[in-house]
């Protein structure tokens, strides 16, 4: 077993029993139920099916809540390593820093990718409900795709401070206004070089001809990330934790 | 007096008042992004819109916000695992309403200043005319009990459960309910509805002319009864989260 695959284990470990699935769960269900209504209710005005549709599920899905529900996460992924004296714990483990990193990082994406993917479900099933017959438009999945590696990016970032920050509830405070800080930057078009935003303008959130700069997108995307990773994993190295 | 002093104490170097103003600062933008170079017809009834836009504000940050303080004001008694200790040097009720005053201090000031930035932002804007006192401070008083109402709610989620987690989310959840609750009416029974329930102005969309018309609410007797309803919550929650708080164990 590589040094990668140790410390994945020993984050699901971590995680066994936890309710923190829950969340994901159930706020995209709470946002997909109020937006499906919402669609039903303006049919006059919103005339442009699965579109439509997708304006009202996404909107304050992707600035607000989504960075937060994901800052909670990262939050809870550090959650245990910042109690007692657990740091020395965690440094000390006979593995890599970067793989301790790296660890944390996966759970995190991949929770981001199955809470992106649950909420495309809800769009689908909610769709159905509101009797769309068309097919799916086939640029779904190039918002989930993109939106996936938008939710990538918050994801490090919020990692990165939740390591920094020895609390849980400041870097949930930061991802709630950083998300709306989002909504400031993207309505400037500044987006593209705010973290934050990265994830509602792959999702194509409040975005009325549904396009983007995908190059720029890409390169913001690939950019954060690697700051991040490169940043927590010297952090990790300094062994302030 | 001297357990509120120590609550106090306690959050020296939390930066609770810093992540409280930050947190203010993004309302701030966020006005000044939406309120930002206003028509004639806006600044006619600017000291309206102004409520009105608060409430939106508010009724989507404040469940969020209050979790935040609640869990920053009970988790240090969880990390430290001190309720049992503390338990023992005075009585928990004292420690529940040391908790609960020191939070609402907070929401206090945090209110006031929220107000007053505004009011400021007004003048600079060149809103005609001045906000009316009665309104504004009717506001102030409704707004602050519906604000409260959340704070004690989450207070006593934040107590109970050890990991912060969970009434976080509450408090996430409860900004996603308050800000559907919008879409759909313009008051609720719901604890998150409060804020909405509670606004004094209303307001009406001249498709027509794109020109919104503000206007001070009639409340209806089910919009008077959601009103009265935060009253109810704040007692309520004060006293659940002061049994259980006072019944607990560790």
């Amino acid at each position: 077993m590589t040094a990668l695959q140790k410390t994945i284990t020993a984050e699901r470990i971590k995680l066994r029993r936890s309710p923190v699935w829950l969340a994901f769960f159930g706020l995209p269900l709470i946002s997909a139920f109020f937006g499906t209504n919402n669609y039903r209710m303006n049919q006059g005005i919103l005339q442009n099916e699965w579109f439509s549709l997708w304006t009202q599920h996404s909107l304050f899905l992707c600035f607000f809540f989504m960075p937060a529900l994901i800052g909670t996460y990262c939050s809870y992924l550090w959650r245990l390593e910042h109690s007692r004296t657990n740091w020395n714990a965690f440094l000390t483990a006979p593995v890599p820093h970067f793989a301790l990193y790296f660890g944390k990082l996966f759970q995190g994406v991949l929770m981001t990718i199955l809470g992106n993917a649950w909420v495309f479900s809800l769009y689908y099933v909610c769709g159905k409900f509101c009797g769309l017959n068309s097919p799916l438009p086939k640029a779904v999945l190039s918002w989930f795709l993109c939106g996936m590696l938008g939710g990538i990016v918050v994801c490090g970032v919020q990692l990165t401070i939740s390591m920094w920050i020895r609390s849980f509830a400041i870097p949930i405070g930061i991802a709630v206004a950083g998300g709306i800080g989002g909504m400031f930057m993207t309505n400037n078009g500044w987006g593209l070089y705010y973290p934050y935003s990265l994830y509602a303008i792959g999702m194509r959130a409040n975005n009325p001809n549904m396009e983007i700069p995908l190059g720029q997108f890409l390169s913001g995307c690939v950019v954060y990330i690697l700051i991040c990773c490169i940043i927590s994993v010297w952090k990790l190295k300094r062994g302030e934790g | 007096m001297k357990t509120l002093q120590l609550e106090f104490y306690k959050i020296r170097r939390r930066n609770v008042w810093l992540s409280m103003f930050a947190m203010l600062g993004i309302q701030i933008l966020w006005g000044q992004w939406s309120m930002r170079n206003p028509k004639d017809w806006e600044l006619e009834s600017g000291w309206m819109s102004l409520l009105y836009s608060l409430t939106v504000l508010d009724g989507l940050m404040m469940p969020t916000i209050m979790s935040l303080l609640a869990s920053r004001l009970a988790d240090i008694e969880h990390k430290g695992n001190t309720y049992k200790q503390l338990k023992t040097l005075r009585s928990a009720a004292s420690l529940y309403h040391a908790k609960a005053l020191c939070g609402t201090v907070i929401l206090t000031v945090l209110l006031a200043s929220q107000a007053a930035v505004f009011i400021l932002y007004g003048y600079y804007l060149g809103y005609e005319g001045n906000p009316d006192p009665r309104y504004y401070l009717l506001a102030y008083g409704l707004k602050f009990a519906s604000c409260l109402s959340l704070f004690l709610l989450q207070l006593l989620l934040s107590m109970y459960f050890a990991n912060q987690m969970i009434p976080l989310v509450i408090g996430l959840g409860g900004s996603m309910v308050a800000l559907f609750v919008m879409f759909v009416s313009n008051y609720s029974f719901l604890p998150w509805g409060g804020i909405l329930s509670s606004s004094l102005v209303g307001m009406d969309w001249d498709q027509t002319s794109s020109i919104i018309i503000y206007f001070y609410r009639d409340y209806s007797k089910a919009e008077t009864a959601a009103v009265i309803c935060i009253f109810i919550w704040v007692f309520v929650f004060y006293a659940a989260g002061r049994r259980l708080f006072t019944r607990r164990e560790a």
